[in-house]
């Protein structure tokens, strides 16, 4: 099976509307200073103000607009997708990979301990240490990743003790290849479907779960983002503001979280070669 | 009764024949085998004096040096004791004189009697080899090419000779007219005592006309022995590469030839252009002919070389015993297939060999050397050739990097040398070369160009054993043929080993030297391909052989799996085997030579 990502992406409907989602979400993020009216971290003597042709999506409680934050949060969720993403796909690779290479003891410790890891919610842990530590977003990458890459780190290692008795890694074996070559020219590239997999979960994840702590009010309240914005808006939840400015807050998360599962189940649908429907391309 | 010794023949510059050492006594038959142009007229005319070169060394007849008699003396002894059967059948009579005429005339010419007496004597020598009264005064335009053989033979034998000189006398003829001239020699040689020396390149006639066999190849002898001991177990690769070209009902592998084509070299062995097991020292001094077990070869590396030697090898997984102790030798070139039902253990053996699995216990040699580590250089001397192409090509490589892959892995050569070495490795295996088809992938192939674009990996680094795991199995009919044919083409030009392994009794037979049959990690039967096949010995490989595809629509019956318990203590094929005895369940039966086989049976002990 020869994976060609843009192909598998673009092909399937899913996939399509997933990318176009993250594309806008991405243009957002990257273009916010110049799509943004106002500072977003600027307060304002014009508190809790309805839509108007100044304040798209009027003003929260403190008088900040509420339009411009909704674009710099992009940034942050993000940032965390990207952050969450490669760290975890990252420990995952080397300790599932290790796992599976070196074998014998060192694969039974590192798995005892994804065992004993994988029992632990990360969530609660995280509110644990926040009690402590208000966590930046860097910490928070940090941790979510820290306590999230088990999963993934079995998937590698499952696959790569199915990759090592390839065929065709015997093959190579036997034209005298050394470990190096073969993790380098065999292993990693036939990962790469798994670590791609591995990469839009666990970012998909880290947007979710960063949201739902920044919800819960755990998060450096000078960060702009879309759960903190959440957060503070349900306090105004008697004043109609909660109609642009908790709504739009949820829908922003709600398709970025989105985008990413679209672009893993389309990408799904391609490794799983059942799910697979056959083009004529395949065939020449 | 004669002995040539280092006769050297001349033609001009050329040397024809080199050093030429052979002793024949009385009523002792010789045939000397070898392609046209070896020199094999040549040394039949020096014998009797008619050769137009120049004859160096010594050839004593009863003691008298014929080399330097003079034209007069020959008279005596040619025909009157050495006589000559000349190899042009067409062109050997005068085709003026009656049959009756001209075996007269030699008789009248040394004067060994009047004319009516030597009618008389030419008669009866005509009645002897069995020529029609009615052709005696037939002229040899009338008569047929096995008629005129006979007319030959019986001008040969006119004076009553002690030696007689038969150059390639069955060649022209059809088979039947073969036997019957075959037997008419056997009855006349026995009857008057003759000493035969037979020159031919018919290893029919060699086999059932001589006593002992010299191989001789541009002008020398390459091998020289008894000659059943020499057709049943050739050592010699040229001996071997004749006996693999010569179509006969006793092989079973398809015919083979031999690389290149002759040269007369005047530095090192003859056979070196040629030779596929050829080293630096073969083109630089020409071998002596020298003994080895019984017999003489002239072979700088003491004849055909064992490559690959499995001593003792075992291999156990935990508590299963996948293999239990083999022996096994390949020779160079020879291709031997290991037989046997799935699960019996074969796949390992290949693996324990590439050093895949490590062995439990045992030892394995490759050319003479135990391989105790696997380096880089051991890989390029030993390929594998795996079961399922499409696995083992992988799906991210295109043919070109697929077939590179050895190369970038053994850091081979630059960029553009790897890449004509891409090109012409593909072209030897009958691929294309072109752009398009290089950059193609595994799963754009069909199942026999992958295979042959695994071959060619296998092959890329010039092996001289070739491990060849079930290569056709998951091929159709007309794609195997193919790909074997391949392989045996490759082994013609290379010389490589092929170890191959297959469960099909019926390819087995088409493409081996030697069969070796296993049956749950042990050798219960090995021996020639031919012996194999017509004459098995053990059980199991009747019923292998009862099972093996024909195209007649009876279906064998298989022995039934009796329940009695076999434990692995006794012999493998207890339970299937019909005339199991009660100490087969208990004790395994070791391997025994038997003839030419090997078999483990305790029915044979």
């Amino acid at each position: 099976m020869h994976i060609n990502y843009w192909h598998e992406l673009t092909r399937n409907n899913f996939g399509k509307l997933g990318l176009a989602m993250l594309c806008l979400v991405l243009f957002i993020a990257i273009f916010a200073p110049f799509l943004a009216r106002y500072d977003p971290g600027e307060p304002s003597h014009t508190i809790l103000m309805p839509p108007s042709f100044d304040h798209w999506l009027g003003t929260n409680d403190i008088g900040q607009d509420i339009w411009s934050r909704l674009l710099c949060g992009a940034k942050n969720s993000l940032l965390v997708a990207l952050g969450v993403g490669v760290f975890t796909t990252l420990l995952s690779t080397v300790i599932g990979a290790a796992a599976a290479l070196v074998g014998g003891l060192c694969d039974r410790i590192l798995m005892r301990l994804i065992d004993a890891l994988i029992v632990i919610p990360a969530f609660i842990v995280i509110i644990l240490v926040a009690a402590y530590v208000l966590p930046n977003v860097w910490t928070l990458i940090f941790l979510i990743s820290i306590l999230t890459w088990q999963g993934g780190a079995r998937l590698v290692r499952a696959q790569t003790l199915s990759l090592k008795e390839r065929m065709s890694v015997y093959a190579a074996r036997t034209f005298g290849a050394n470990k190096r070559y073969i993790v380098i020219r065999h292993i990693i590239p036939n990962l790469s479907p798994i670590l791609f997999a591995v990469f839009i979960h666990s970012a998909t994840r880290g947007v979710f779960m960063e949201a739902g702590l920044a919800f819960l009010g755990i998060a450096d309240i000078s960060t702009v983002s879309w759960g903190l914005m959440m957060h503070h808006a349900l306090r105004f939840y008697y004043l109609d503001v909660w109609k642009w400015w908790l709504i739009p807050t949820g829908l922003a998360l709600s398709v970025t979280i989105m985008a990413l599962v679209f672009i893993g189940h389309a990408f799904e649908t391609a490794m799983d070669p059942r799910l697979r429907v056959m083009e004529q391309e395949d065939w020449q | 009764m004669i002995e040539l010794r280092e006769l050297e023949v001349r033609y001009g510059k050329r040397r024809v024949l080199h050093n030429i050492n052979l002793t024949l006594k009385r009523g002792e038959s010789l045939s000397i085998v070898g392609e046209s142009g070896g020199g094999k007229t040549t040394l039949g005319l020096s014998i009797i004096g008619l050769v137009e070169g120049s004859v160096r060394g010594e050839i004593l007849f009863d003691g008298t040096n014929l080399v330097a008699l003079a034209e007069k003396e020959w008279k005596e002894i040619r025909w009157n004791r050495i006589a000559m059967v000349f190899q042009n059948v067409e062109n050997a009579l005068n085709p003026l004189y009656t049959v009756l005429d001209q075996v007269s005339e030699p008789i009248v010419a040394h004067k060994l009697g009047g004319r009516n007496e030597a009618t008389r004597r030419a008669g009866e020598l005509l009645s002897m080899v069995n020529l029609p009264t009615g052709r005696f005064f037939a002229y040899p335009h009338q008569l047929s090419g096995g008629e005129k053989q006979r007319v030959l033979i019986a001008m040969a034998l006119a004076n009553d000779p002690d030696l007689i000189i038969l150059d390639e006398p069955t060649t022209a003829l059809d088979a039947l007219t073969r036997v019957e001239i075959i037997n008419l020699m056997h009855t006349v040689c026995n009857e008057r005592k003759l000493t035969i020396l037979l020159l031919t390149h018919d290893f029919y006639a060699a086999s059932t006309l001589s006593d002992r066999m010299a191989v001789l190849y541009a002008g020398r002898i390459v091998e020289f022995g008894s000659t059943p001991a020499l057709l049943s177990n050739p050592r010699h690769p040229y001996t071997r590469g004749l006996l693999r070209c010569y179509p006969s009902m006793t092989t079973t592998k398809d015919l083979q030839g031999i690389k290149g084509r002759m040269e007369f070299v005047d530095v090192g062995c003859p056979f070196y252009p040629r030779c596929t097991q050829a080293i630096e020292k073969c083109r630089q001094g020409a071998p002596r002919l020298e003994e080895y077990d019984g017999r003489l070869i002239a072979c700088h590396r003491g004849g055909i070389i064992p490559l690959l030697e499995l001593r003792d090898l075992r291999k156990s997984f935990d508590s299963l015993n996948a293999v239990e102790s083999i022996d096994l030798t390949l020779y160079e070139g020879e291709t031997l297939a290991l037989v046997g039902e799935s699960g019996s253990g074969k796949t390992t053996t290949a693996k324990l060999i590439m050093g895949i699995f490590d062995a439990t216990e045992g030892r394995i040699y490759l050319e003479g050397k135990q391989i105790l580590g696997r380096d880089k250089s051991f890989y390029q001397r030993v390929q594998m050739i795996f079961q399922n192409p499409m696995e083992a090509l992988g799906h991210r490589f295109s043919v070109r990097e697929a077939v590179r892959e050895p190369l970038d892995i053994q850091k081979l050569g630059n960029r553009e040398q790897r890449e004509s070495i891409v090109r012409h490795i593909l072209e030897e295996v009958e691929l294309p070369s072109s752009e398009t088809f290089m950059n193609k992938y595994p799963h754009q192939l069909s199942q026999g160009e992958a295979q042959r674009v695994s071959i060619a990996r296998a092959l890329v680094l010039n092996p001289k054993l070739l491990i060849a795991d079930e290569p056709t199995s998951a091929l159709d009919a007309s794609t195997q043929a193919k790909v074997v044919k391949l392989l045996l083409n490759l082994q013609e030009k290379r010389g490589i080993g092929m170890f191959f392994i297959t469960h099909n009794l019926a390819l087995a037979r088409k493409i081996s030297d030697r069969v070796a049959v296993m049956l749950r990690g042990n050798i219960v039967e090995e021996g020639p391909s031919n012996e194999i096949i017509s004459n098995p010995l053990h059980p199991y490989t009747k019923d292998l052989l009862k099972a093996a595809p024909t195209l007649s629509s009876n279906v064998p019956l298989m022995p039934k799996q009796t329940s009695k318990k076999n434990d692995g203590f006794g012999c493998p094929y207890a339970n299937r085997c019909d005339k199991a005895l009660e100490v087969c369940f208990n004790e395994k039966p070791q391997l025994i030579i038997f003839g030419s086989h090997r078999i483990a049976c305790m029915n044979l002990l």
